[in-house]
């Protein structure tokens, strides 16, 4: 079968092309090399919808995050993702400070940034009380928001396969031949045929450009970012999302809520050559808390349950590199797609497929394009009246697997069976937060394992803990109980 | 809204003796377990080494949960398995809220509770361990879990991080099982778990015990291909040039058990930031009247048998306050300790007519051969202890006989005279 469209990638840029093309009548593949949508910066980075405040003026980056921030309402209503209307403030500490701070007040206005106010400390103070003494004014930007970005991109791949699009995991993109028509794609599970691609390949964008291209126009430069997580207990502790005023080395260091309740401290910004390991290092996690308490008093440390890192896909642009690469008929960049990269994701896929796309290929509205998907509640956020209901068709709903999130058994299988399933423990982390808390997973994982295990007719020795070929469960022994 | 007079959440060794403790014909005491079977922690240990002063027996942690289990035969009271509790509050009494398959979420209320749900491990996020963060990390008691209870191995080629008792005995066990345990690095100078688990478990099977020092590395993406550990200074900073490399598919944590005090969060009573759990008096009654605390859930113990005589002393007492409701404790002494002392329970003490003996229980901060243990009020040296040997990896129980002679205005202070 000859494709309409192949999208390399299904990071949060992917899914939401998908979705965004699956309201015209082409056939849209998406290939991804993981065994699960955005397992890449997708996972692993602040969760902040940016208000749109300092990308410089007259950027894709700018006019994307301002667009997309306001898509995100949208997105919210109809593919029913948490977004949590936080607010930010931007804070300055010394009349240098103040005068970054002013100037990107300047560059915000030009970008249409809604809403914003200068504060003095004694409005901030009453907006945010731990905030440090040291602090001296602050700009309000209450259109910053926070989401559960992995959610997002699972919801809207769902959502675009509910609309008709393909969908390969497990699936690497190793070459691309291009033919009279368009394009032979080599994977791992065989060659597919498109007339079109469109890479959005994360920090992989390089590689898979030089798949097809002899000059790629950019070089992915990959950034770590660093953070802490605190356990969702803090709670109360802090009602924003907190930036310093940047510095040369971006944004700096932030503190943010988390739609579950968790705080985030980072991200750290250090350059690395590899895409993949993300290492964390000791002295990153202690210049973290250096710079955090700078904004904050009494930051309760002693509540960290877990260290990450992720991988930002900057390139050697200031900008996003979106184009059709000017070397090689119908392959399309969506690269260096790196913070504010999902805020900016509706908004770019908007932009992909009206003006990039439609400028080259007419594409038909699709009558029956539903927007919509299912709510996706966890039994435990239920009215009594709906535990009931649901207790009664499954008495599955009873059974606690993870004590510290208070997730049921019932849940699982919600996640196991919906559109995208869970079939690692990872997976249904993800999904349904199992492992989350403070034991992170000491306690549930057997269960969790067993439970996976039964709803695939597997061993449990098959089942996989993160990547392909992971198993928790290395072999039975002779001895059991 | 059905109303119990004492529920008891969590069965393990704690929850069985504060079952038996509290029980009598006149009152109806429920006990919650959220497992399918009783015993808690007890049923994954599956070697030797528990009841030598309770049962006056060597058992097996199985053996033993049977033995507990048993001693409850014949009693009034109620027990539901397969059985979470997931959330209580305090008004005028506690409403608990509990939920398994066949009821549902049920919402109960009681006059007392008590707390027996037992320790979490402390985990990777928890010590902050630097690297990439692969497939492979597992605390001890989760592969302990898996092993002797699910019937599978984790891995072939196994480091353990931390001397705490679950490593060491895991590191036997696993040997025992075909896997290569290529050592045990602990960041203290002094190994955290037992002497006898050091011996039986790591000297005898040729397992090197790495002191002063850490895990400095991690590698390997999906999956753990090796580690790097480095010896610290007395700061616990790394010491350059001291590296050692391990190719391991596993590296097991045994890195300290922290108190599960998690369902507890909507009770607001003082806890004590030594011991993660709650602050107690003699009656092992919380700072919110009618709760109560026992177990590893109070603090941590390397002793089932202390688990039992800690956890009915405090089923009795539950059963006192129901029956003694009215009459309230005057006023309170707090209980105070040097600065060679980690920490020592009960945190108060309850000052009433009762005489019965308080046996409190500490662990030092550092070893000590030959030191003193004073009990003391203001100047007035009430009791005198003789220690050849304290360490922090093995629980102090000293019992004060003499209550009538407490002031009850003055602090009471426990000190260690050290050589
Ligand atoms: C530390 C950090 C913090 C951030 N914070 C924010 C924030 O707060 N707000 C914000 O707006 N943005 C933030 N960002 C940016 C945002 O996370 C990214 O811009 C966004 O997630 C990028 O999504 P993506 O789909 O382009 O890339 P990815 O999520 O990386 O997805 C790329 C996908 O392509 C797949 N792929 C690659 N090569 C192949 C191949 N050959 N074959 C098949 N599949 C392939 C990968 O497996 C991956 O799943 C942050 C980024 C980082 C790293
Ligand atoms: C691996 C290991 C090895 C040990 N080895 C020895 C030894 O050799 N000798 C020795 O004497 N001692 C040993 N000990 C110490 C001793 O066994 C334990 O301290 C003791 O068994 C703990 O009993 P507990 O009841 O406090 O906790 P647990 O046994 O942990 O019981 C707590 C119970 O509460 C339940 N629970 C928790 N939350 C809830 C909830 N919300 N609702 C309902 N139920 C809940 C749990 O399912 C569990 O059954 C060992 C301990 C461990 C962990």
């Amino acid at each position: 079968m000859m494709y309409d469209f192949i999208i390399v990638g299904a990071g949060i840029t992917g899914a939401m092309i998908a979705r965004t093309l699956s309201k015209y009548d082409v056939s849209v593949l998406v290939l991804e090399k993981e065994n699960d949508v955005g397992n890449h910066a997708t996972l692993a980075n602040s969760a902040i919808i940016h208000s749109g405040h300092d990308p410089k003026h007259g950027t894709l980056k700018a006019r994307f995050c301002v667009e997309g921030n306001r898509l995100y309402d949208t997105l919210e209503k109809e593919l029913k993702i948490p977004l949590l209307r936080s607010g930010g403030l931007l804070l300055s500490r010394n009349a240098a400070e103040v005068d970054t701070l002013k100037a990107i007040y300047e560059n915000a206005k030009l970008n249409n940034v809604p809403g914003m106010k200068l504060l003095e400390k004694q409005a901030l103070k009453a907006k945010e009380p731990n905030i440090s003494k040291t602090v001296i004014m602050g700009l309000d930007l209450p259109t910053t928001k926070i989401t559960y970005p992995w959610e997002v991109a699972l919801k809207a791949m769902e959502n675009a396969i509910n609309n008709g699009v393909f969908f390969a995991k497990n699936t690497e993109v190793f070459a691309m031949a291009k033919t009279e028509n368009g394009f032979d794609i080599t994977t791992n599970n065989g060659v597919f045929k498109s007339k079109q691609i469109i890479n959005a390949a994360g920090a992989f964008a390089g590689k898979v450009a030089a798949m097809v291209e002899n000059h790629v126009p950019y070089e992915v430069k990959p950034r770590r970012g660093e953070y802490l997580v605190l356990d969702r207990r803090v709670k109360g502790f802090l009602n924003h999302t907190l930036y310093p005023v940047p510095n040369n080395k971006g944004k700096g260091t932030l503190i943010v809520p988390q739609v579950h309740g968790n705080i985030l401290i980072g991200p750290t910004n250090t350059p690395q050559s590899s895409l993949y390991a993300t290492p964390n290092d000791v002295d990153a996690l202690s210049s973290i808390k250096e710079n955090a308490d700078k904004l904050m008093t009494d930051i309760p440390y002693h509540q960290v349950i877990r260290t990450f890192a992720g991988v930002r896909a900057s390139i050697d642009h200031e900008d996003f590199y979106i184009d059709y690469s000017r070397e090689v008929d119908g392959f399309m960049h969506v690269a260096g797609i790196d913070s504010p990269g999902l805020t900016a994701a509706p908004a770019i896929a908007e932009y992909v497929v009206n003006s990039l796309i439609k400028s080259k290929t007419t594409l038909d509205p699709k009558p029956n394009f539903n927007p919509n998907e299912p709510e996706c509640t966890m039994y435990h956020a239920l009215n009594t009246a709906e535990k009931k209901a649901a207790f009664a068709t499954n008495k599955r709903y009873g059974k606690i697997i993870c004590k510290c999130e208070r997730i049921t058994e019932g849940d699982l299988m919600q996640h196991i069976t919906r559109t995208l399933g869970a079939d690692t423990i990872k997976g249904m982390k993800k999904r349904a937060r199992v492992g989350s808390g403070l034991c992170q997973g000491g306690y549930c994982e057997h269960e969790t394992i067993k439970v996976l295990a039964k709803a695939s007719n597997k061993d449990q020795t098959e089942i996989d803990y993160y990547d392909k070929d992971t198993p928790v469960l290395l072999k039975e022994t002779k001895v059991k109980l | 809204m059905k109303k119990h007079d004492i529920v008891i959440i969590g069965g393990g060794a704690g929850g069985l003796a504060a079952a038996q403790g509290a029980s009598a014909p006149h009152l109806d005491v429920l006990l919650l377990e959220k497992d399918a079977r009783l015993g808690g922690i007890l049923n994954q240990c599956i070697h030797t080494g528990f009841g030598l002063q309770h049962y006056k027996e060597e058992l097996t942690g199985p053996e033993y949960a049977q033995r507990a289990i048993r001693e409850l035969e014949g009693l009034p009271i109620t027990i539901k398995t397969n059985t979470t509790v997931i959330a209580i509050e305090k008004t005028t009494d506690f409403t608990i809220t509990y939920t398994n398959e066949s009821e549902g979420e049920t919402t109960i209320r009681a006059t007392a509770c008590i707390l027996t749900t037992g320790s979490f491990e402390r985990t990777r996020g928890a010590i902050k361990l630097p690297g990439t963060r692969p497939k492979g990390i597992i605390t001890a008691g989760s592969a302990q879990r898996y092993l002797n209870i699910d019937g599978y191995l984790v891995g072939k080629n196994i480091f353990i991080l931390g001397s705490g008792d679950i490593g060491l005995i895991m590191a036997r066990r696993l040997t025992l099982e075909g896997a290569q345990v290529l050592g045990v690095a602990e960041i203290l100078p002094h190994a955290s778990g037992l002497t006898r688990n050091i011996v039986q478990c790591l000297h005898d099977y040729d397992i090197p015990l790495y002191l002063s020092h850490t895990v400095t590395d991690i590698r390997g993406a999906g999956q753990l291909r090796g580690i790097t550990i480095s010896e610290v200074d007395a700061n616990f900073q790394k010491k350059p040039h001291t590296e050692k490399h391990f190719e391991v598919d596993t590296l097991m944590l045994s890195v300290g058990l922290i108190p599960d005090i998690t369902a507890f969060n909507g009770l607001s009573f003082a806890k004590d930031n030594r011991t993660n759990g709650a602050l107690v008096n003699q009656t092992f009654e919380t700072s919110l009247e009618g709760l109560f605390a026992a177990g590893n859930a109070l603090h941590i113990h390397d002793l089932v048998d202390d688990v039992s005589a800690e956890s009915l002393l405090a089923g009795k007492h539950a059963k006192a306050y129901l029956e003694n409701k009215n009459q309230k404790a005057a006023s309170h002494i707090d209980v105070l300790v040097d600065e060679h002392i980690n920490y020592c329970l009960p945190q108060r003490i309850q000052c009433t007519q009762d005489t019965d003996p308080i046996t409190f229980s500490l662990r030092v901060k550092a070893k000590h051969e030959k030191a003193t243990l004073k009990i003391m009020q203001g100047d007035k040296v009430l009791m005198t202890r003789k220690r050849q040997h304290l360490a922090p990896a093995e629980m102090e129980r000293i019992t004060f006989k003499n209550v009538d002679r407490l002031d009850d205005q003055t602090p009471l202070s426990l000190k260690l005279e050290v050589s």
